[in-house]
């Protein structure tokens, strides 16, 4: 069965990018949902929740590590697998945002590769 | 105190990294250390504190700014990007040329917050942090046609 995914980021650049990458990765999504910021991504799990999103952690408004927290909070977001992209790649940054319910971590820059690794243990 | 030879090295070695596998673009230091930035110009600028503070700054014409954001959306025709796309792709490769470095200088530096980046178009344009800042800058090409400017202007922590 085909899965959802939501890419959030500030950028709409990386946004695209991300979505291009995936594709290049040869993993295939039913929908692709885009967030701005955490808090338009909680709107939008709330209402409607993905398999899987994929989350920047320096974000305006509310950062990724508060959304994995709050998104944990979420009944809807029981079987959501977070995963995080980002340019941070300090150990502490991962294991931190990966204690607090992110199930993944993609460091920029990345690779269709990263992403095939990363989020194929999920798709099934 | 930082060896500037080796923070040049980390500074120019993070933006080569990231456009070779995020832009697809050839950054090489430039041969004319006078190169000069014509015309229209955007710049780009992500601070960052804790251990080290200052400020990265990318700084292009245009024109290349242009390019690189065809490249990162993967367009052809700049009619398909507008000012804001642009912006927001210089955005992201401070993001990411600031996040290389980062990555870099941790076993040195390992406590660095990263700020939100900030783009301004304009003319003439530069970077700068006040007194008692070290400068790094590094003239580079991009593409072989794109004169383009990388600062990075910081303080150490005082104790």
């Amino acid at each position: 069965m085909a899965k959802t995914l939501m890419i959030v980021d500030d950028s709409a650049t990386m946004r695209k990018i991300i979505m291009r990458t995936v594709r290049m990765s040869g993993l295939e999504f039913d929908t692709i949902e885009e967030a701005g910021n955490g808090v338009e991504a909680l709107e939008k799990l709330n209402a409607s929740p993905v398999d899987i999103v994929l989350c920047d952690i320096n974000m305006p408004e509310m950062t990724g590590p508060e959304m994995v927290k709050k998104a944990r909070e979420m009944s809807s977001c029981d079987n959501t697998k977070i995963v995080m992209v980002s340019t941070e790649s300090a150990q502490e940054t991962i294991d931190g945002v990966m204690a607090d319910g992110a199930n993944g971590f993609i460091t920029k820059p990345f690779t269709p590769e990263n992403f095939q690794e990363k989020l194929m243990p999920f798709m099934n | 105190m930082i060896e500037q030879i080796c923070f040049n090295d980390v500074f120019t070695d993070s933006a080569k990294e990231i456009f070779e596998t995020m832009i697809f673009m050839d950054l090489m230091q430039a041969d004319d250390p006078n190169q000069q930035i014509e015309g229209d110009a955007v710049l780009g600028s992500i601070t960052f504190k804790g251990d080290l503070e200052g400020c990265l700054a990318f700084c292009c014409g245009k024109d290349c700014a242009q390019t690189i954001t065809m490249n990162m959306l993967g367009i052809d025709s700049v009619d398909e990007i507008s000012d804001e796309d642009t912006c927001d792709a210089i955005g992201e490769v401070c993001n990411m040329i600031m996040g290389c470095v980062k990555r870099r200088l941790h076993d040195t530096y390992s406590n660095i917050e990263l700020s939100i980046p900030l783009v301004v178009n304009g003319r003439q344009l530069k970077n700068t942090l006040g007194e008692g800042a070290q400068e790094v800058m590094e003239k580079v090409i991009i593409e072989d046609e794109y004169p383009t400017e990388l600062s990075l202007l910081y303080r150490e922590k005082s104790n």
